[in-house]
Parts: C-alpha cells; structure tokens; sequence
C-alpha cells in the first residue's frame, strides 16, 4: 500500500499544479483538461468494457445524452448548461436500462456490434430530431449570462471542474474494485459460466456496470458540452466518441484503475499534435491512425501499457482450451 | 431425499441426450453417475446445475421445484459444481478465484478472504494462494474448481470428472480430498470414468447409457450387471466374459 501511495500523491500533486506550471502557456492549460475531460469518459467506459469486459462501441449514446440535454436545456428552456445534467445522466441510465436488458444477453463481439448499431440509429435519429437542432446540432449561451453558466475564457477552470469529477470517477471505481461487485464484474470477465456456478446473478451485476457507466458517460458529455458550448450529431454522437473511449481505456490499461488516464495522457495530445500539423485535412486519417493503434494494442498490449509496470502482463498468445477473451 | 430428478427429457431437435431419467440422491450420500462416453451423463449433470433446462421433466431441490432456476439462484440454494474442462478465472489469482465463491454467503471482502483463505488450506493450495491461477496446471486447476465451489458453503457438491487427466498419485490424493469434503456432511454427486474412483467413493452408482438408466445399485452390483458390461465393452466382449461359449 506504501509503495503505490507515494507515486500517486507525487501525481495528484503535480495535477493539482499542473496549470500554474504551464501558467504562461493558454495552449497547454487546455491541453490539460481536454486530457482530464477524455479520462473521464474513458473511465466510465472502463466500469463495463474494462471491469466487466463487455466491450461496449455504443457510449456515444450516453455521452450524446449528457451533451444534449446540457444544451437543450439552455436553448429551450433557457437553462444554465449545468442544470440539464442531472437530466442527461438520468435518460442515459434510462437507455443503457432499455438496451442493456436485450443486448447484455449477448456474448463477445455480439454485444459490441449491437452497441455500435443502437448508437449509429440514434446518431440518425438525432440528425432528424429538429428540437434537438437536427444536423446544424445546438448552441450554448455565447457569453455567460451568470457564473453558473460555467462560461469561461481560460481553460484552467475547466481543468479544475474536471480534475474533481475525474477523482470522483476513480474514487467510485476504486471503491467497486475493492468490493463484492468488482470481484464479480472480473469473474465474469473471465467466465460468466463459472461466475454464475458460484451464485454470481451476472445478468444483473453487468447490467448495474452498463447503469453506472452509462450515466457517468453522460457526465463527461455534459462537461464537454459546457466547455465547447457546441453539438452537433458527430461531436454528440459519432463513432469516434464511443471508438477514442475504447483505445484510451486499452491502450492504458482496461480494468486497471488508472489506465483510462494513461491513455488520455497519451493519445489527446497526439491527438492534438496530429489536428494541429493536418488541419482540417486530417478528418479521415484519424480514423487510419486510430485502426492502426487498435492493431498494436491487439498485437503486442492486450493488457495495456499500465500492466508492463503492475506485473499483469498476459502473453500475446493465449494458449489454447481457454475461454475466448473480449478485451480489446 | 436432497436433488431429484423427475422424468428428465433433454432433447436437442431430434437427439434425445437425456431420456426419461428418474434418479434421486439422499442427504449425505456419495452417488455415482457412469456410463460410456456419449451416455448423457454430462447433459444429465448440466440439467441438475441449472446450465441446461431440461425439454421435459422435474428437478426438484430441498423439495422445492427447481426446474425454471438459474444456475446462479441454484447456488444460492446450495447447489455447487465443478467443470470438465476447468474454467478457472484466469486472470485472478488462486485467492481471488476462491474469494468469488466465498462471496456467496460473506458480503464484506474481508470476511469472503477469510473464509477462502480457510478452504484453501483444507484442499491443500495453502502455499500457492497468492499465485496467478493460470500457473497451476490441471491437478491444481481441479483443486482449485473444488476449493470455490467449497467456499460457497453448498449443501451438495457435483463433481464432473474430477480426476480426468489426473496420474494414478494424483488421483489417490484427489479420492482423499473427496472424502474429506464428504465427512464434513456435504452430499456429493460423481461424475466419472475411472471405475478405481466410483468404487472406492460412491456408496450407489446410477448407470446412463445412450440416455437412459440401464442399471442402479452398489458398485460392486452394476459392475457384475450384465446390461452394463454390454454397454461398456459391446455384445460379443460381453459374452466371452460370461462364461465363453454358452
């Protein structure tokens, strides 16, 4: 406990002063809470596509939820963006409810193609949905019309706003991790048939995961809404969310606690870097670059980066007469 | 009478695996379930744990109808099984493996490492608890299987084929852990090929052959029993043990 103490307040330290360490510099100060803001939402994926290992390609559902219930609120009913939260979180719990009951049934790959294809028909549904701004998408208040627009030019409050929901989020998964339902959750990882020999009500603990990981998503859409006062079906919607979700969790580490942050730490910078030398160009690459990551994590990382340091590091070839694994 | 079977029927479009199958087994007794390969033994097993729900027919626990319950709410109950084929979590280690079947009956983690780090010690994996599960081989794989199913506190143990793979040492250790598991009060069903095993631990034997019952009683009886010689080793073999030429 010691040992893994030190590190982890040497870097709470350092991301508490992160934007007075880059103080002089508005571009790394962002930089810093789109790394927060990705890590929030890969974490909540982490709680069913790491823990449980029912690798969902459909959060952009959740994180549209958050998103458009923030703005809608503002543009219909002239709300603070931070009011329709509460509401956004509470429709994705809703959703991940109605698609869970059916779609968690199904094993592996089922699952996921399921996921994508709700995703992808609600994504439709949104560009057709006038209320919801049809394909021109919605804005949030231009200037802030009180502090609790959460409004602001700097980034650094942002930053800030995240950090504390982001050590929420691992606070809550750490503590998941330590009980009777993240014991579970990796059992069923493992094999739902031995879990459920054991008295394990799998059915109802992934269903739970998808819940609590659903309306989690919905934050970290509700907070990217408030920061870019903008959606649109793709910002809101897209594959990319639910895909970036998914890679920053593998690549960091799936069902290691900080491993969504790792890999935020990674990727949105390199993501950023890539935006910023391609322009508006580089719209389609990014999809290359991000199947091209997926075959590494595929090939050399099953585990993740983190499981290098933690001594968790799975062969690249499992052998055989083992169960098919579904991560990554 | 503890687990009941009612006119069982498992049939797989056509196929009949299970056939009409009555077997009852009493609280405190070791039953034996054998036949040849393809029997139905394995479908029979998988009815009773809940893994399969049977076409036709009852399974009755504790006199209660258990026929539409789940696996997991047939554990709760106090049914436990181990797997042909382990199927260890494989990226847990030995510990955490037993923890997920203590879990059962102790909610708090510390309680659930407690109580599998007790029934680790009683099956003998004392020294390699802290050890990832995928570095035991099958002897270790087996003992742990029975280790969690242990740690959920079952009133009836179902073992399917505990000792295939095992060598004739592995197997006598194994027949001992058995019997250990039994003298604490716990109801064992046996799956099994390996007739050392079924004579030594069972105190009746069920015979399955091509889906049906073709014979019942004490080991010593079923193996004299001329039905299941037949079975086992076909017609004419059967004959030429009988007696030769009659």
């Amino acid at each position: 406990m010691m040992r893994r103490a030190l590190p982890l307040l040497l870097s709470g330290a350092l991301a508490l002063l992160y934007p007075l360490l880059v103080s002089g510099s508005a571009v790394y100060q962002r930089l810093g809470a789109l790394v927060l803001l990705s890590a929030i939402g890969a974490s909540a994926w982490n709680l069913i596509g790491g823990y449980a290992g029912q690798v969902s390609v459909g959060h952009a559902v959740f994180f549209g939820a958050g998103a458009y219930a923030a703005l809608a609120g503002y543009a219909q009913f002239a709300l603070p963006p931070i009011a329709g939260a509460p509401i956004g979180v509470a429709v994705a719990i809703l959703i991940a409810a109605l698609i869970g009951v059916p779609t968690l049934r199904l094993s592996g790959h089922y699952f996921s193609m399921a996921t994508i294809a709700v995703a992808e028909l609600v994504r439709v549904l949104v560009t057709n949905w006038e209320w919801l701004g049809g394909a021109q998408g919605i804005s949030g208040p231009a200037v802030a019309r009180t502090v609790l627009d959460l409004s602001f030019t700097s980034a650094v409050p942002y930053y800030y706003i995240f950090l504390a929901v982001l050590a929420a989020i691992l606070f809550i998964t750490w503590r998941i991790e330590k009980s009777r339902m993240g014991f579970y959750l990796r059992a069923i990882k493992d094999s739902e048939r031995a879990a459920r020999s054991l008295g394990v009500a799998a059915g109802r603990y992934k269903l739970y995961a998808y819940m609590l990981s659903a309306g989690l998503t919905a934050v970290a859409g509700a907070l990217y809404a408030i920061m870019f006062g903008f959606i649109d079906p793709e910002s809101g919607c897209g594959i990319l969310i639910s895909v970036k979700m998914l890679i920053m969790a593998a690549l960091g580490g799936a069902g290691l606690l900080f491993g969504p942050l790792v890999g935020a730490l990674i990727l949105v910078p390199l993501e950023e870097i890539s935006n910023s030398l391609l322009g508006g160009k580089g719209a389609g690459l990014t999809f290359v670059v991000y199947g091209a990551i997926i075959v590494v994590i595929a090939r050399f990382l099953p585990s993740g980066l983190l499981a290098l340091f933690t001594g968790r590091m799975r062969p690249a070839r499992k052998p055989a007469a083992t169960e098919p694994s579904h991560a990554a | 009478m503890l687990l009941e079977a009612g006119q069982l029927t498992m049939a797989f479009g056509a196929f009949k695996a299970v056939d009409n199958a009555s077997v009852a087994v009493n609280e405190g007794e070791v039953l034996g379930l054998i036949g040849p390969n393809g029997a139905g033994k394995s479908t029979f097993f998988n009815c009773l744990t809940g893994d399969l729900r049977p076409t036709s027919g009852t399974v009755r626990f504790a006199d209660r109808d258990v026929t539409r319950l789940a696996p997991e709410e047939r554990a709760r109950l106090g049914i436990a099984r181990t797997f042909q084929v382990p199927l260890t979590f494989e990226s847990m280690s030995v510990l955490d493996n037993v923890m997920i079947g203590a879990f059962l009956r102790h909610h708090a983690a510390a309680a659930a490492r407690d109580k599998a780090l007790q029934v680790i010690g009683e099956v003998g994996l004392g020294g390699v608890a802290e050890a990832s599960a995928k570095s035991l081989g099958t002897p270790g794989r087996k003992r742990l299987e029975i280790a969690r199913a242990l740690a959920s506190e079952p009133k009836v143990l179902l073992l399917d084929e505990a000792m295939a793979g095992l060598t004739p040492a592995e197997i006598r250790a194994a027949i001992d852990l058995v019997r250990q598991i039994h003298g604490r009060g716990i109801t064992l069903v046996i799956v099994e090929h390996i007739m050392e095993v079924i004579v030594s631990l069972a105190d009746r034997v069920v015979v399955f052959h091509q889906g049906r019952e073709i014979a019942r009683g004490t080991p010593t009886e079923v193996t004299r029993n001329e039905l299941v010689i037949e079975a086992y080793l076909g017609k004419r073999h059967a004959a030429k043990l009988s007696g030769g030429a009659a």
